[in-house]
């Protein structure tokens, strides 16, 4: 089996039927501290949203409209759409203890809880209140959200990638194929298969022929 | 899941039924292959003989100022190629000969074999139908 199918294999978390999404990551520690294998806990309702409907992205400005920190801006940092859940950055926090050891108390952290998806609003970049969104398509067909208020495109807003790489300043490896060998177009279709052309291009002669076989 | 952590686990007693039956359990006269296709043929007197076109020959053209790579640039778009079908193949190679031909006012519809057309598969090395190689 080839290493990486391997490694994907012992990654592949498979969780049971009515698992309960936390803000953990499921296959965490602290997720398999909180849930050990045998948990059974009550099912959340969670009002199905399709992917084509949901309009909350990481790096939205949104605003909230319930709870402790109702009429703050803040940006989503991650969203959990098994739970229709957004977490926004330093928003709707309480505060617990980080690093606690038998001696010392730990550090006091603050920690964002989720909200719903319908606590929140998209921001319009116009006026920057909270507005309902839409989804439209452009002239070109491109399909966007749409204010419905202002009638203005909220574009889908860039958020750094997890593994911290910024293609745009990619340096290539020695391994990497540059952009220019990649998007080289050198095939040409002939009426050959693979491997006649491979035996003409390294000249290779082959009279023999198999011998006929019947089969039923 | 082996006979001791199964034992250990809900006290079943047993030999283990789950396991893959392989040449590594078993008593010693038990002897199986791991699925390696065989090399040749065992002649009358005992002795292998090995058979030159049953041992696979790997074929690799020169790669030196070979561009290609194994990672590509994080900056390369994703491509927009469509796959390729036999009608886009047709297109491209058969067609315009075709066209010309038929415009020229020289087309032949009995000498199809100028445009690549192979009336049967016999007498071919790679043939597509029945399809005699294992690609």
């Amino acid at each position: 089996m080839r290493l990486s199918a391997l490694l994907a294999l012992a990654s592949k978390v498979t969780l049971p039927p009515n698992y309960r999404y936390g803000m953990s990551r499921p296959g965490s520690l602290s997720d398999k501290r909180k849930n050990p294998p045998g948990t059974r806990r009550r099912r959340v309702a969670v009002e199905p949203i399709s992917d084509e409907d949901w309009h909350l992205f990481c790096g939205d400005r949104v605003e909230v409209l319930e709870g402790k920190d109702a009429g703050k801006q803040g940006k989503v940092v991650q969203v959990i759409r098994q739970r229709n859940w957004v977490v926004l950055e330093g928003l709707n926090t309480h505060y617990r203890y980080i690093g606690k050891t038998k001696d010392y108390r730990g550090t006091m952290i603050p920690s964002e809880a989720p909200l719903l998806h319908h606590q929140v609003k998209l921001v319009d970049p116009v006026d920057r209140k909270p507005t309902e969104v839409e989804w439209r398509f452009t002239e070109a067909g491109e399909r966007v959200r749409v204010s419905t208020r202002s009638g203005r495109i909220i574009p889908k807003p860039e958020f750094p990638r997890a593994d911290g790489i910024v293609p745009e300043t990619w340096t290539d490896g020695p391994k990497d194929t540059s952009v220019e060998d990649a998007l080289e177009r050198t095939y040409v279709p002939r009426l050959k298969t693979l491997e006649e052309e491979v035996m003409e291009a390294m000249g290779i002669q082959e009279t023999r022929r198999h011998k006929k076989v019947y089969w039923y | 899941m082996g006979l001791l952590s199964g034992a250990a686990r809900g006290l079943v007693r047993g030999a283990d039924r789950m396991s893959r039956w392989t040449s590594k359990r078993g008593p010693r006269t038990f002897c199986k292959g791991r699925g390696a296709k065989g090399t040749g043929v065992h002649g009358r007197d005992g002795k292998f003989v090995q058979v030159r076109e049953m041992v696979p020959e790997l074929v690799v053209p020169e790669l030196a100022g070979f561009r290609l790579k194994p990672y590509v640039n994080y900056r390369a778009p994703a491509g927009a190629d469509a796959p390729l079908t036999a009608e886009q193949l047709f297109r491209d190679v058969a067609a315009p000969a075709i066209e010309r031909d038929f415009r020229d006012g020289t087309f032949d519809p009995e000498r199809l074999d100028k445009y690549g057309f192979e009336p049967t598969q016999e007498g071919k090395l790679f043939q597509l139908y029945p399809k005699n190689f294992p690609r």
